[in-house]
């Protein structure tokens, strides 16, 4: 099982990804991490696979919006995401087909519930066998949570992640946390996508996936395609 | 004794919790083990008994939405359904409700509130607590353990059962052991059956100190609305044509589909039935030769057989031994349903027995598909035989 990011020039120096990858998509606030997550998860559905978005900062409505708004015809049978974020607002929204409601960012044990429970729709009844975990972000989660109770949740999810042969991206908002916090979660890493400011926007680059890490880029968001110059 | 509300789990704990003692539910990340605390509470409040549930990780009112969606309004409950709210203070919400933790990490707070819940309830009660790893990650794990102690000695004064959900992250081996081994009066291991991805589950009993401890597991499934259901994902009708297996699978089943030709079944029936604390995904095959390959791939993983006879056709006994060989049956629990028993000619069981030359211990159970008369007796008595493998 391998994957790619859908970011043509990037894909194309690291290769395949190999199923079981977990990466941490570190940037500023406002660099786009969220267009980026989404349409990752766009290119493995568009690819036929599953994705599972664990959204904490917009109710689960929101996400499934972002992918109309771009007009993406996106198989709704094969997305899964779950919502942190409406319970707390105090809205008593039941579960859907592809929106199972977390009682609030502190609940990890219900979060990996919902988890678990679209990797096995995904895998026993659909026969999928390549999915897509998006975590989106963990630094709400940290916020809520300290960072040993978050380091066991991911030691358990990482750990699903490479028995299933999936891929996870886990967006962490640079600058809210310390230094100890963010070498501590690396561990649990296979690599990095870093984005930084640069004179003219933003810039990325991927980190631990191939033996050096790739030359930054400025990049530019447009619809789903994530144009690289440079 | 409170019964746990799940019927299967009350059976290996000789009837519940007593009062006074202390259950958790031992759960493994992923899977659903909070729905165990919410059923046995309002299984409690429902039958008459007072309840405190201690929300540490989500909103007072979202609690009561979740319980509804199992079908469960605690609303209905009479006051007997209090909450003591651990969790609005860590958003910075404020509380509607009588008893509030002030601080929800200082593990004095939670214990000074739980103490005086505990001596508020004018009689003896349950207290179920949503997420005892969540109060653990708040309020420190040595912290958390010590204050255990407290509240199980402080509930015995006042004959009340605790009851935690705990989520066994990866926590100190320590502290792991020490909820495993000493802090409640018994251990519910709920866990998942794990391969690539979590695809089934399961509960047993780890540790008792009122009963005999019964070394089983049985699998379940989350239903809502419904809770925790004893599950059985296979279980496999066959016998020979025209016995009446699709009228079985549709009389027993709460929603059933048939892949047949002019009224025969020529791939499969498939049933899910969900009854009394049991749920099951029922498969009935054909019974013409001509499909005994389909037969062969349906019985696979099959966790137990019906095998259905019409009772007046002798000629097609012989038949239906020969499929019971065909589906591997051997080892697996099996009932033998007498169908058609409302015909003059049917056979009785008994009689049955001596034609198919089968043991005194295989049951034969009399039933008329086509009214419904005796299917659930067949059916709860293969549940209850399946639940007895270890």
């Amino acid at each position: 099982m391998a994957y790619n990011l859908g970011i043509p020039k990037l894909d194309d120096l690291i290769g395949e990804i190999r199923g079981g990858t977990n990466i941490m998509m570190i940037g500023p606030p406002m660099s786009g991490k969220e267009d980026l997550i989404n349409i990752i998860a766009y290119r493995g559905l568009a690819d036929r696979d599953a994705a599972v978005i664990v959204s904490t900062r917009e109710p689960g409505n929101n996400v499934l919006e972002w992918f109309e708004r771009r007009n993406l015809n996106i198989a709704m049978d094969r997305i899964g995401i779950v919502d942190c974020v409406t319970r707390t607002l105090g809205f008593a929204a039941p579960d859907t087909e592809n929106i199972k409601m977390a009682s609030s960012p502190v609940d990890l044990t219900g979060i990996g519930v919902k988890i678990s429970q679209f990797f096995e729709h995904f895998w026993m009844e659909m026969q999928l066998r390549e999915t897509r975990l998006c975590i989106n972000s963990l630094s709400t989660i940290l916020m809520y949570s300290n960072l040993q109770t978050v380091f066991r949740f991911l030691h358990v999810f990482t750990g699903r992640i490479k028995a299933a042969n999936a891929l996870g991206v886990y967006v962490i908002e640079e600058g809210m946390h310390d230094a100890q916090t963010i070498v501590t979660l690396k561990q649990l890493f296979d690599g990095m996508i870093e984005i930084r400011g640069g004179e003219d926007g933003y810039q990325i680059r991927v980190v631990g996936l191939t033996p050096k890490p790739t030359p930054w880029f400025d990049y530019e968001i447009n619809g789903v395609d994530v144009v690289l110059r440079g | 004794m409170i019964e746990t509300g799940i019927p299967k789990l009350d059976g290996y704990l000789h009837g519940g919790v007593p009062e006074g003692r202390s259950l958790v539910y031992y759960t493994y990340p992923g899977v659903a083990g909070d729905v165990f605390g919410m059923q046995t509470i309002c299984h409690a409040t429902s039958n008459g008994r007072l309840g405190v549930y201690v929300a540490s990780s989500t909103d007072p009112q979202m609690i009561r939405d979740q319980f509804s969606e199992f079908g469960w309004a605690t609303e209905n409950y009479d006051g007997r359904f209090i909450v003591v709210d651990a969790f609005s203070w860590l958003i910075g919400a404020d509380s509607q409700e009588r008893y509030v933790v002030s601080d929800p990490e200082d593990i004095n707070s939670l214990t000074q509130c739980i103490k005086k819940v505990m001596e508020e309830m004018s009689e003896p009660g349950i207290i179920v607590f949503e997420s005892l790893s969540t109060i653990m990650d708040l309020c420190g794990e040595s912290e958390t353990l010590d204050a255990l102690e407290e509240w199980s000695q402080y509930a015995m004064l006042y004959d009340h059962a605790l009851v935690y959900n705990f989520t066994a992250w990866p926590y100190s081996e320590e502290t792991l052991l020490h909820v495993k081994e000493n802090v409640c009066n018994s251990v519910i291991s709920v866990g998942g059956i794990t391969g690539d991805v979590v695809f089934g589950q399961y509960f047993g009993v780890l540790k008792v100190d009122w009963a005999d401890l019964a070394r089983k597991s049985t699998l379940f499934k989350v239903l809502k609305p419904g809770g925790i259901r004893a599950y059985i994902p296979k279980i496999l009708v066959t016998g020979p044509f025209d016995a009446g297996k699709s009228t079985f699978v549709h009389a027993l089943s709460n929603r059933a589909v048939s892949v047949d030709r002019l009224g025969t079944t020529i791939a499969l029936d498939h049933g899910h039935v969900d009854r009394k604390g049991f749920a099951a995904d029922i498969f009935g095959t054909p019974g013409q030769e001509r499909f005994d390959p389909i037969v062969k791939l349906l019985s696979g993983e099959a966790m137990g057989i019906f095998l259905l006879l019409d009772s007046t056709n002798t000629a097609d006994f012989e038949r239906g031994k020969r499929m019971l060989e065909i589906t591997k049956s051997f080892g697996l629990p099996v009932v033998i349903v007498a169908n058609k028993q409302d015909l003059a000619e049917a056979l009785t069981p008994e009689e049955i027995r001596r034609e198919l030359d089968m043991p005194a211990d295989v049951r034969i159970m009399p039933a008329v598909a086509a009214t419904g008369e005796g299917v659930f007796e067949a059916f709860e008595t293969l549940v209850e035989r399946v639940m007895e493998v270890d």
